[in-house]
Formats: structure tokens, C-alpha cells, sequence
């Protein structure tokens, strides 16, 4: 059987509340295993999940890269990345060693047919040496570029179907296309090799704690669903600024911009969530058809509206955080004319009975005064002016923000008066996950790596969903590639973007939160 | 802290907002106080020496149950008659940029017949529209007069089997108490019982049960023959209690049934005879299973389990073993079986603190069926368990 679809065993011994499950003992083979990625999230991920008891024994992960080491240099190279950069701190010894008995490093390049027969043999030997009974994640941590060309190599040397009745599944890093054409294209190669079950398109945001709570907090309380529609929502602000510049991957950014590196796919996943109607269950494809629904309701965008309804900034030298930062066109890999965005803000309507006529303004950058991601509703203010001495203008509507990075929580702001005084104040109730769950957050590559190997595909994006979001944003890089060249740098590094991007949202009478 | 010179539930109150208003107050400038309040913890000591222990857990338990602790100190036996109370605010140290959270914990000291007031004044003073969770340490909970007065207010007794006296006797208590606790009839809640003995547990039954989510290895589960579980005694005391819950445990999840002359004793070893289900038919279908239940002497080793092997003898041989690799925290798990590769691998479990344990008790919204199921099937083999000066129990 090749499977595919999450079968659950028949455990007796996990019945009951507290057991978590755990995936079948398997192969995690790793492309791109000399890479970044690989040391600084996923090995940190897999061993703090080994050292947790989430893991089977047998457990294995095989490295696949070029450069010339054995599987004692990946160990030791794979051993100071989990010291340098596990949430849990330096490793135990002993529980490494033990860990480290299932790392093996495979050297082939991308390209060679030959590796890939070597590694059907190496995996079918691990299988055998280590009872993994032919159950494999391939996990593509590679530049995209080399995405098709792994996925035909694998579906040539038949690994893209277990023996002896294991499962195979295949994890693919973002971005996941350049526009729509590419994403298709990359879908179709992808499912001529590959059914649509055994296939994770990952996006960390999903595996973040609060981004899953924001379905919770909409689908189990019965008090806000009610107001969640056009009625009482004015608008919606989602933010995700970073603070960092575009440091070592000046190369990459500068050909994708933050329209593809963020908007494509993190903002749109915490769009589609907030948006999104009551899924019919809580399972992947419940959940997914609800947020493609969201997508599809998206009113397109017209090439002669992109100027309108989008700002584009692009960031030049200033200060972070009291430190100096190179302007964009100065980084390396950057072109020094370079008309790539480093900052976008957008304005999308959601067409849909409960949303329609609310405006969702998205926004997203580099180089900005802080690392902040948040979700906040606004909800429209008091109908009538009932206290003297207070202009009703002067109220401040009230606003939920759900706030993603960092610092976790809810909070509900709104009006209270002032003790003694005839004045009113706006007030905040506030919920932090740290206040209420003194618990660590696991990282959101060990929720994802963990839900992949357990064959829920539930936090991952499906093929339409990505295809959507690439047809809902492609006419925007049309419509800006067609217009004229922009006048960057056009906001100072450690600015809140250009000042283009607050007359944007100031026409429609509202402003951006300050965060 | 401050010793109130008078005690009612209106002075008491009083002082708790005076806390927090200095507190308020000296805090300008850093993180503000974040009071939280997430349940009622009422904990019985009887002496000071367990006071102090509670009031130490107590505060650790804010990291992930910001609480209202009722800590009552109950020493009936005491003189001079009186009851002193005392309130202080139980804070997390906090890094920079984090608010400190604190919950707060009143603390009444009774000596002599007024003891028996506590109970009312623990009413008065329950934070409202919280849970009500009772924790009763020590050999003999059921017998707590504070039980029996709160058992209408009350969302969750938690006890620990290891300290109880008497292992067979207590265990039928337990197991009663689970199945009715009790509550005055037409009561809207039902009391759910938590033991932190099983809490304890939880890894064990983890690394266990993972052997079996890999597909070719189930099937070895419906053919077990012999298990084998070694426990550290604490001190002198045996109390096979923890191999008794796993036993239980396996008995309800595998539908072993207790033979009718369920448990034979040599010395300090025990030995369980079930019956587990036929697979496949004829006379060889119909096998039984031994629970081999004994102390394992390792010189300075902590109490608690320390091995478990579940064994399959008889045809294909299956050996799934969870041990102890060293008192640091490691456990090795070993599965050999036939035609397969011997799988071994160390892992991590460092034995949880009692903090730890009522935190993770205190997570559970409802009642714990598993428990529930274990504890009953438990129950059943101390028919054949009686020391000397046992109750019967409820």
C-alpha cells in the first residue's frame, strides 16, 4: 500500500487523554541538508522531539547534499547546529549519541540519477537495520529552483512509493512558485509524481501556536462568531514586520520581493483564518476548502487598479533598534538600481455575504522598528454621541487584536471612564499566553515535521489553495512589473514604511495601528 | 506576609487587596503585576513540615496554574486552641520585557477543636466561577474530616498513592471512591479523583505504548504472555502501588481478566494471574498472562518504577523492555523481536517534581476514563492482597 491517507492503528495503549501520539518509526531524508534550514530549524526540531518522546526508536534521518562528508561529519556538523540552536539549550550527551545512531549522511548531487539509485539502496538498508518499514518523509529544503528536478528523480527511481506496505510523503519549503504560471507548473510535476495526499506544502506560520488558536478562538466561543461579519466589523489590519533587513539572502529577496516572500504566503494564511466561514469539521480538507472559499471570494484585481489598492516601499540606510542599517541597494546579491519592494501594503475585499464592503489591509516589511505580527479587528464605534464633553470622534472604537510575534495574546479594547472624572479612556483586557499557560510554545517546525510524519495534512497548504492565492496576487507583480520605475529607497530603515503607505489608508478615513 | 490578629473571611479579604495594592505600588517603572487566578487550590497540611512543602509547590505551580492556594493547616491535636491566618502573593520570577505573574495564597493555621471551623472559612474565602480542586497529601486521605465537609464544592480530589499506608486497602478506597464519590445526591457536580501516583506514570505508559504504534509490532500485543514490572521502594515501606496501577493499566486496555485466585505472594514479589482474550480457536487459544510484581534493590536509586518488560514466550518471541539507564533522567527502551532487528534507544525522563505532577492533573478538564479503568481493574487484585489492620474500605 502506498499510503497516503493517515491511517490510524489500532493502539489499546493510546487510549485514554494524556498519551500523545506518536508517528510510526520512519526516514526523514533531508535535501539540502548542508543548508541553512537544515541546522537552524529542522535537526533542532527533530532532536528536541526525540528528547521529548515524540519519536519512535528507529527514528532515522538521512542528509542528501553535495558537499564530500560522511556520516561522521554530518553528525558532528548536525551536533553543534542543535547546541547552537535548540530551544532546549546544549544536548545531553547520551540522548544524542542515541539520537545521533539514526543520522546518515547520503552525498549525491540534485541531478544525478545514479545518487538517487544509491539512495533507494541506503534507505531499503536503514529499513532493514532499523525497522523503519519503508515509511519516508522527504523533506525539500533546497533553493526552489531544484524543487522539479528532485520530485522527477525520486518518481524515476520509484521513491516515490514505499515497499512493504510503508508510506512515502514529501514536505516542500515556500516559496512554492514565483507566480501562478510557476505554481502550476511546479503542481503539475510535482502531482505526476506524487498524489495530492502524500504532499506537505509547508508554511511555518501555520505551526505557530497562536495562528492555530485563532481558529479556537472563533469556533469555541459562542460570543464572537455573532459580531464577525460586515455588521459590526469596520475593518481589518494584518501586520507582519520584521525587523531585520534582508541580511544574507540579498541574493533571493532580491528576485522575489515581499509581495512573494510574505504576502503569498504567511499573510494570506492568517487572511484566510480570520476570513474564513466555520469549516464543516475540524480535518484537513474541511479546513482547507474553507479558506479557499476566502480566496475565490477575493474580489481580482484589475491591472488598472494595482497603483490604487498597493503600496510599494523599498527601505534605504537609517537605524534599527538605536543600530545602523545598510540601506537595501547596498546589501550583497542586491542590484544597486534594484526595484525590488521590501515593504507592501494592500487593500483586499473579501466578496462574501459576511464580508462584503469590509476592507482588509494587509501590510508587510523589512527593516521596520519592530518584530510584530498581528491579526486586529476593528469593529465600528458607537452609533450616537450620549457623553457630554466627549466628541464621539474621540472615542476609540474598540479593536480585538490577536497577536501572533512575540509576546502571544488576545486583547479586546474599549471605553471606561476615567475615576472622579468625566472623561472617557480606552482600556484593554488582556489575555497572555504566558500569563495563563506557563508552558514553552514547541517550535513550529516540530508541530509541522510531527503532524507530516502522523499524516495530518490539516496545517498544510493544498494545491488549490496555493493556485488561489498565486492567481489572486500574480496581476499585482503584472501590473507593477508594467508601471513605471518607482522612486526607491522611499522609507528610511527603522520607519514604519514609506509615507505613501499611511496616505493610503488615510483616504479611507481610518489609520494604521501603531504597534 | 502578616499574621491577622483576628480571622474571619472579611478580614482576610481586606488584607488580600491590601497585598495587591502595594504591590501595584511598588512596582512602578518595571514590568507590571499581572495577578492571575485560574482555580481554587485548598491544600490540607498537618503539620508545619508539609505546610512548608505545599507552600513550596505552590508557588512553583503559579508557572502554569496561577491559583488561589487555601492552605489549611490542620493539627486538631494541638495546643493552644486557636486559628492564626496569614495571606502573601506567590509570584513567577520573571525575565525582562515579561510581566511577572503572580497568584496569591492564604494560609490558616488551626490548632486544637477549632479545627473543625476551617472548612467554613475556606467557603467564604473560594475565588467565584473558579474550579474547586481539593489536594489532600499523605497516608490517608479518605479519612479527612475536610473531605467529607467539602465534598459539595468540590471539582477534583487529588491524592498520591504512593504515600498512602495501606496499598490494598487504600486501593479498593480509591477505586470507590472513583465510582461514587459520594456528593450529596441532586448535586450538579461530580467529584473527579486525580492521583498523582499515575500522574507519575504517564511516561512509562507513553514509552510502552510506542512500541506498538510501528504496524508489524501490534499484533504482539494480543500475545503477550509475562510482564515484568520492578518498582524502588521508598525506604523501608513497600508499597507496590505503581505496579499495581500499570498492571491495571494493561489488564483494562488488553482485557485481561483477573483469574479467580487472582494474586499469589512470595516474600516481597507479587504475582498477578489473568486470562487474556482467545486469539484463534482450539485449546491453545485460551492463554494466560502473569504479572510478575516485585522491589528492585538499586542502592540510592529514587522510588518509583523501574523497569517494565512486556514479554511474549510462547511461539514467536517478542521482548519489549523500558528501564531505567542511570538515575539522571534516562530511560532505555529496547524492542527484540523475532524477525525483526532489535530496536534499543535512550531517552529522556527525568522524574517530574510533585509541582509538575499537580500541573498536569490540574490540565485535565475532565475526568480521566483511562484512570478510571485501570484503578477498578487494580482494585479487583487486592482481593487476594490483605494485610493486617486493613479497612475494607467504602
Amino acid at each position: 500500500m502506498n499510503d497516503v491517507v493517515a491511517t490510524p492503528l489500532e493502539n489499546p495503549l493510546r487510549a485514554g487523554l494524556r498519551l500523545w501520539r506518536t508517528p510510526e518509526p520512519c526516514i526523514v531524508v533531508i535535501f539540502g541538508a548542508s543548508g541553512d534550514l537544515t541546522s537552524r530549524k529542522l535537526v533542532p526540531a527533530l532532536y528536541n522531539l526525540a528528547r521529548e518522546r515524540r519519536l519512535p526508536g528507529g527514528f532515522s534521518v538521512v542528509g542528501f547534499a553535495r558537499r564530500e562528508w560522511d556520516d561522521s561529519t554530518f553528525r558532528q556538523v548536525l551536533l553543534e547546529a542543535v547546541n547552537a540552536n535548540s530551544r532546549a539549550g546544549p544536548v545531553e550527551e547520551a540522548l544524542w549519541a542515541s539520537f545521533a545512531e539514526g543520522i546518515f549522511y547520503h552525498r549525491a548531487s540534485f541531478d544525478d540519477p545514479a545518487g538517487y539509485a544509491r539512495l533507494a539502496e541506503r534507505l531499503a538498508a536503514i529499513d532493514a537495520a532499523r525497522d523503519t518499514g519503508g515509511n519516508r518523509v522527504f523533506y525539500l529544503a533546497t533553493p526552489p529552483e531544484a524543487y522539479a528536478e528532485i520530485v522527477a528523480q525520486l518518481g524515476a527511481h520509484g521513491l516515490n512509493r514505499s515497499p512493504g506496505g510503508g508510506w512515502t510523503r514529501i514536505i516542500i519549503e515556500k516559496p512554492f512558485g514565483r507566480d501562478l504560471e510557476s505554481a502550476r507548473d511546479l503542481n503539475r510535476r510535482v502531482l505526476a509524481v506524487f498524489d495530492e495526499r502524500q504532499v506537505y506544502r509547508i508554511d511555518h506560520y501555520l505551526g505557530k501556536e497562536t495562528v492555530q488558536n485563532l481558529l479556537v478562538f472563533r469556533f469555541a466561543n459562542g460570543i464572537f462568531e455573532p459580531i464577525w461579519n460586515r455588521r459590526y466589523v469596520d475593518h481589518a489590519q494584518i501586520t507582519v514586520a520584521e525587523s531585520l533587513g534582508v541580511e544574507d539572502r540579498g541574493g533571493y529577496y532580491d528576485r522575489a520581493g515581499a509581495l512573494r516572500d510574505m504576502i503569498q504566503n504567511h499573510l494570506t494564511q492568517l487572511l484566510t483564518l480570520t476570513a474564513m466561514e466555520p469549516p464543516v469539521a475540524y480535518d484537513a480538507d474541511a479546513v482547507r476548502d474553507e479558506k479557499v472559499k476566502v480566496l475565490r471570494a477575493i474580489r481580482p484585481i484589475a491591472p488598472e487598479d494595482v497603483e490604487r489598492i498597493t503600496v510599494r516601499g523599498q527601505y534605504g540606510p537609517g537605524s534599527v533598534s538605536g543600530r545602523p542599517v545598510r540601506g537595501y541597494r547596498e546589501e550583497r546579491g542586491v542590484a544597486p538600481d534594484s526595484q525590488t519592494e521590501t515593504y507592501v501594503a494592500l487593500k483586499l475585499f473579501v466578496e462574501n455575504w459576511r464580508w462584503a464592503g469590509v476592507p482588509f489591509y494587509l501590510r508587510s516589511g523589512k527593516a521596520l522598528p519592530r518584530r510584530v505580527s498581528e491579526i486586529a479587528i476593528q469593529f465600528r464605534g458607537a452609533p450616537t454621541l450620549l457623553f457630554a464633553d466627549t466628541p464621539v470622534n474621540e472615542i476609540e472604537p474598540n479593536v480585538l487584536a490577536i497577536r501572533i510575534q512575540p509576546d502571544e495574546g488576545i486583547t479586546l479594547k474599549f471605553s471606561s471612564k476615567v475615576p472622579g472624572q468625566a472623561q472617557i479612556r480606552p482600556v484593554t483586557m488582556d489575555f497572555r499566553y504566558g500569563t495563563s499557560f506557563g508552558v514553552a510554545s514547541p517550535e513550529a517546525y516540530e508541530r509541522l515535521l510531527l503532524d507530516c510524519m502522523l499524516g495530518d495534512s490539516t496545517l498544510f497548504t493544498r494545491r488549490d489553495e496555493v493556485e488561489a492565492s498565486w492567481a489572486l496576487l500574480t496581476p499585482i507583480l503584472e501590473g507593477w512589473a508594467a508601471g513605471a520605475p518607482q522612486d526607491f529607497p522611499n522609507y528610511e530603515a527603522g520607519a514604519w514604511g514609506p509615507a505613501a503607505a499611511d496616505a493610503f489608508i488615510a483616504r479611507d478615513g481610518r489609520a494604521w495601528r501603531r504597534l | 506576609m502578616n499574621t491577622l490578629p483576628f480571622v474571619d473571611s472579611a478580614t482576610i479579604e481586606g488584607e488580600l487587596q491590601r497585598l495587591w495594592q502595594e504591590t501595584a505600588e511598588t512596582t512602578t517603572g518595571g514590568e507590571a503585576v499581572t495577578r492571575a487566578l485560574t482555580l481554587n487550590l485548598i491544600a490540607r497540611a498537618t503539620d508545619l513540615a508539609m505546610a512548608e512543602r505545599i507552600s513550596a509547590v505552590a508557588g512553583e505551580l503559579v508557572a502554569s496554574h496561577p491559583n488561589r492556594t487555601l492552605l489549611a493547616i490542620c493539627r486538631p491535636e494541638e495546643a493552644p486552641p486557636r486559628i492564626e491566618a496569614w495571606v502573601q502573593a506567590n509570584c513567577l520570577l520573571s525575565g525582562p520585557g515579561v510581566p511577572q505573574v503572580c497568584g496569591e495564597q492564604i494560609s490558616i493555621d488551626a490548632r486544637g477543636p477549632v479545627t473543625a471551623q476551617i472548612a467554613s472559612l475556606i467557603l467564604a474565602l473560594l475565588a467565584p466561577d473558579l474550579p474547586v480542586v481539593l489536594w489532600l497529601p499523605g497516608p490517608a486521605p479518605f479519612d479527612d474530616p475536610l473531605l467529607t465537609r467539602l465534598l459539595g464544592v468540590i471539582d477534583r480530589l487529588i491524592i498520591d498513592s504512593r504515600d498512602l499506608a495501606d496499598p490494598a486497602g487504600d486501593l479498593r478506597r480509591m477505586a470507590a471512591f472513583d465510582r461514587d464519590p459520594g456528593t450529596p445526591p441532586g448535586g450538579a457536580r461530580r467529584v473527579t479523583l486525580s492521583d498523582l501516583g499515575w500522574a507519575a506514570l504517564t511516561p512509562w505508559r507513553e514509552l510502552t505504548a510506542q512500541f506498538f504504534d510501528t504496524r508489524p509490532l501490534l499484533p504482539h500485543l494480543r500475545r503477550l504472555d509475562q510482564v515484568e514490572i520492578g518498582y524502588v521502594p521508598a525506604g523501608e515501606r513497600l508499597n507496590p502501588m505503581p505496579g499495581l496501577l500499570i498492571a491495571g493499566w494493561l489488564a483494562a486496555c488488553l482485557d485481561w481478566t483477573p483469574l479467580e485466585e487472582a494474586v499469589s505472594v512470595e516474600g516481597a514479589t507479587l504475582r498477578l494471574h489473568l486470562r487474556r482474550p482467545a486469539v484463534g480457536v482450539g485449546p491453545r487459544a485460551i492463554r494466560l498472562v502473569t504479572i510478575i510484581i516485585a522491589p528492585v534493590g538499586a542502592p540510592g536509586a529514587a522510588p518509583g518504577l523501574a523497569t517494565l518488560r512486556l514479554r511474549a514466550l510462547d511461539g514467536v518471541s517478542a521482548d519489549f523492555h523500558v528501564q531505567r539507564a542511570d538515575e539522571q533522567g534516562h530511560i532505555l527502551t529496547s524492542a527484540e523481536v523475532a524477525g525483526h532487528v532489535p530496536v534499543r534507544r535512550l531517552t529522556r525522563c527525568v522524574a517530574p517534581s510533585l509541582a509538575e505532577l499537580l500541573a498536569a492533573e490540574l490540565r485535565l478538564l475532565s475526568r480521566d476514563a483511562m484512570f478510571s479503568a485501570a484503578l477498578q481493574t487494580a482494585a479487583r487484585f487486592t482481593a487476594g492482597l490483605e494485610s493486617p489492620g486493613t479497612s475494607t474500605g467504602a
